[in-house]
């Protein structure tokens, strides 16, 4: 995207003013957009969005820089800018650089989409969330569905002036379907979205009917649920997008953005038993076509398996280049953004408990009367308590082992490290979902994952008895 | 090419081709200064913008942007915005005829100042913040500045620009008390950075933390509800979709078809007042160039309107409030400025739970059906005081009831700023809500 000669001239003009290290991080980007209602299209857009971002580090001091003029002049400017900023803080050196050999590395292909981003006419597109809408409508009482579809192509060039330089493809394409179901006066919603990290052939892996069906059906259940009950109880956590919930209560808090400065409640405990000897977590930036994949993260690093838990004991952090500068930890690949307006901290990738032991029916027969949280919407952490949440999208009862009526309108509430350590069995049906995570470096696209999973106490937040 | 340029490169190859066409340009720039150790850990300094078309063709409403202004890019993004025009089937889309409305900077001098004194307050912030003895990390606290220049121009004669911007004074830390650990996320924004006061912000962000220490779990029950300003603020902004005009048309708002019923108690007035002095979220004009005024949607707990753009005011037959919103890589949507319940003759209390915080706003509220279920932390109220904090439990209602069962509303005002909206809410006394806890 750039010419080697201009990104180690900008290396250089950083480096004489002083850097320690310096990073250019350029991309394009090519999105589509499309909202269908009812079966007309709402909204269509296109959009091309592209820009730079540059990051220098003064020991473990930061400066960053963006703009979207990817001129020689502007490039340098940025840099420069930065440059003088510092000189206002700080002691601009002399030192120059000399030239710089990059390391060039491309990716292996291991996420290409069969379909590329111009394949099929727009109105195909139309055609098949038509089918997403169609097989919404399971009953009358579903009254609207909506459905939409992302698609994104982005093209990404990091180079650093440790003569790092990588360059990356991501292609992305996400459908979404909500379904509104209506009866006497009663409004409920039902959701349902597939994401990886594909071209259409997302329609071959996730067929828009199913995922059309799935909406609808969710909406028709919670139009018959009562109230969820108040209170503290045994928790039975859906598999797939369930370990939304490990991806707030643990998840978060290792991540070198809150361990470096020892604001997370896990800071320090690597080797130490922080969880229950059934749980191993994992976060896995090499899945193939997973919606957090990517061949190098945002610091031009290939990504990788990190084994965070194994057997309940803490095994490694979530680190990035300026995690890994200020904590010791080797950094993972995992230094994420959301685009060139951000600069990377570490981030998760695909994150999810592996498979247990446990049969599903055993599972659930350990719980005398207990909620069964099957499908989720998103949540929220504070790394330095531990305290998150995250809410329930659909619910049912668990009376003396069996599932029993269906029950709407819960968050779930606790503290991470205690969850952790309420996890009494895990089932082997290991499946995942796709969320887009925001944190201090932006909105990513982020896989979660587990089987099912009993939880032998949460807070409940319904308004029933 | 400059954004001027650029604007009137595809406004001319539009009309070359007969479609009508609007273009919002837009330039953002960042400033943001973060402090670590009582020294400068991060500065970014920065500049985003871009240019987006909404066309029309024979009635039909296509959108595209881009960020690269070379002619190569635009006519592709116009050509794309046309192509996405003929999907529609629905032909009712027009471009609103506009005016000349001039230059308007909500700016001036407000956001001046050398670097360094900017660095200077996130140091302040930090290091005051770091004073209490409770505070045993600061996670990042920070001095920011956001600024946008917009303009918006049309085929059919609108022409607008005007600049605005905030700075503000951002921190996290984490508090500790025995075992008891608490983490603060918190923020201040003014439209101009000399009314920020680091010292004083770091005071009362360790004061809100701080109450928190020592929390005992809450008994699960329904209690009498004081909702804190920026709680209640939290909660409205999430449900203030349901008086979004595009949602209402659509039928996705409860509110619905209930204009001039009661749908809450005499004490809700809801404003939103994009002319706002001091306004964190005041613009002269909206995303289509229609002039901002003052609407009133919810006197005296009866609903007087909804909010819209020109599309939703033709759709619900209803005057255009000049609300609408669009980013140059969004679509037309409808979104309030700064919106706010009016204060009233204060709260008393009794016996109940303050709600000092509340969390996963995002994730537990549904503005479609009203329904709420937020993690929450608060004080817990005996004999008209504040007895002791409370934690790790959960507040549900729906919202439409919460409405109704408003019995009494604070005096001062606060604000919660989330992009580019601001929602302002005093604190508000609810009836009953369940709390669900131990």
């Amino acid at each position: 995207m750039l010419s080697e000669t201009l990104v180690a001239d900008v290396m250089a003009h950083a480096l004489r003013g002083g850097a320690s290290f310096a990073e250019l991080y350029v991309e394009r980007w090519r999105r589509r957009y499309l909202r269908v209602l009812n079966g007309e299209v709402k909204e269509a857009t296109s959009g091309l969005e592209y820009g730079a971002g540059v990051r220098l580090f003064y020991g473990t001091e930061v400066a960053y820089g963006y703009t979207n003029d990817l001129s020689p002049r502007a490039l340098l400017d940025v840099t420069g800018n930065l440059v003088r900023a510092r000189g206002a803080v700080g002691r601009v050196d002399s030192r120059g650089a000399g030239g710089l050999d990059f390391r060039k590395a491309a990716a292996r292909g291991l996420h290409t989409p069969q379909v590329r981003f111009d394949d099929h006419p727009k109105r195909y597109r139309l055609d098949r969330l038509r089918e997403a809408d169609a097989a919404a409508r399971i009953a009358p009482e579903i009254v609207q569905v909506e459905c939409t579809l992302q698609e994104w192509e982005q093209d990404i060039l990091v180079a650093n002036s440790l003569g790092t330089w990588a360059e990356d493809r991501r292609v992305r394409s996400r459908i979404a379907v909500n379904a509104i179901a209506q009866e006497n006066g009663t409004v409920q919603t039902g959701t349902a979205l597939e994401g990886l990290s594909v071209g259409l052939e997302l329609f071959d892996r996730h067929p828009p009917h199913e995922v059309g069906r799935r909406a609808g059906a969710q909406a028709l259940t919670n139009l018959r649920a009562g109230p969820a009950p108040a209170g503290t109880m045994p928790v039975v956590i859906g598999n797939g997008f369930g370990g939304v919930i490990f991806h707030e209560a643990v998840g978060h808090l290792l991540e070198t953005t809150s361990v470096a400065k020892k604001a997370s409640v896990l800071s320090d405990m690597v080797g130490q038993q922080v969880a229950g000897p059934v749980v191993t977590y994992i976060d896995d930036g090499t899945t193939r076509h997973g919606w957090g994949s990517s061949e190098f993260d945002d610091e031009g690093a290939p990504t990788q398996r990190t084994v965070l838990i194994e057997g309940g004991v803490l095994k490694s952090y979530l680190v990035d280049r300026w995690g890994s500068l200020l904590t010791g930890y080797a950094p993972t690949g995992s230094g994420r953004r959301q685009d060139y307006t951000f600069a990377p901290t570490s981030r998760m990738r695909n994150t999810f408990i592996a498979p247990g032991e446990t049969p599903l029916e055993a599972l659930f027969q350990q719980v005398d009367q207990g909620l069964y949280a099957k499908a989720f919407r998103g949540g929220q952490v504070k790394p330095g308590s531990g305290e998150y949440n995250f809410g329930v999208q659909e619910a049912y009862m668990i009376r003396r082992g069996r599932i029993a009526e269906a029950v709407r309108g819960a968050m779930l509430v606790g503290k991470g490290p205690d969850t952790l350590r309420r996890v009494v069995a895990i089932s082997g049906d290991l499946r995942t979902g796709s969320g887009m995570c925001g944190s201090l470096s932006g909105a990513i696209p982020v896989e979660v994952g587990q089987p099912h999973v009993l939880v032998s106490e949460i807070v409940v937040g319904g308004e029933g008895a | 090419m400059t954004q001027e340029e650029a604007r009137r490169h595809v406004l001319g190859k539009a009309r070359a081709r007969g479609v009508a066409a609007e273009v919002l340009a837009e330039i953002g720039r960042e400033l943001t200064a973060r402090a670590h150790q009582r020294k400068l850990e991060q500065l970014t300094e920065a500049v985003r913008g871009g240019l987006g078309v909404r066309v029309v063709v024979e009635g039909r409403t296509g959108y595209a942007y881009s960020e690269e202004l070379t002619a190569e890019a635009l006519d592709w993004m116009l050509q794309e915005a046309i192509d996405n025009a003929g999907l529609q089937s629905e032909t009712g889309g027009f471009i609103p005829a506009g005016r000349a409305a001039g230059h308007k900077d909500l700016v001036g001098e407000a956001l001046r100042g050398s670097l360094e004194a900017k660095i200077q307050m996130a140091i302040g912030l930090e290091s005051t913040i770091r004073e209490d003895a409770r505070v045993k990390q600061v996670l990042h606290a920070s001095y920011a500045e956001r600024e946008w220049s917009v303009a918006i121009a049309s085929t059919e004669g609108a022409d607008g620009s005007y600049r605005r911007g905030v700075a503000g004074m951002i921190a996290s830390m984490v508090m500790q008390d025995g075992t008891s650990r608490k983490q603060g996320f918190d923020d201040e924004w003014s439209t101009t950075a000399a009314a920020l006061e680091p010292g004083r912000t770091a005071l009362e962000m360790t004061e809100r933390t701080g109450r928190l220490l020592g929390a005992k779990p809450l008994r699960t029950g329904r209690y009498r509800a004081y909702l804190e300003p920026k709680a209640a603020a939290a909660i409205l902004a999430a449900f203030t979709p349901m008086w979004n005009g595009k949602n209402v048309a659509e039928r996705r708002s409860p509110l619905a078809g209930r204009l001039g019923e009661s749908i809450g108690s005499p004490l809700l007035t809801l404003v939103d007042d994009p002319l706002l002095p001091e306004g964190l979220a005041s613009r002269p004009v909206d995303a289509e160039g229609t002039p901002g005024r003052r609407t009133v949607l919810v006197e005296g707990g009866v609903l007087t309107s909804y909010l819209t753009n020109s599309e939703t005011a033709r759709t619900l037959g209803q005057e255009n409030t000049g609300h609408a919103w669009r980013t140059y890589r969004g679509i037309l949507w409808v979104a309030p400025t700064n919106l706010y319940l009016a204060p009233g003759a204060g709260v008393t209390f009794t016996d109940g739970v303050v709600v000092a915080e509340v969390m996963g706003v995002h994730a537990g509220t549904n503005a479609i059906t009203g329904e709420f279920s937020v993690q929450a932390l608060g004080l817990r109220v005996e004999d008209g005081k504040i007895a002791y904090p409370v934690e790790n439990f959960a507040v549900a209602g729906n919202f439409l009831a919460l409405m109704r069962e408003i019995i009494a509303v604070g005096s001062e005002l606060k604000w919660v700023y989330a992009g580019r909206t601001a929602c302002g809410a005093p604190m508000i006394e609810v009836s009953a809500l369940t709390f669900a806890g131990a």
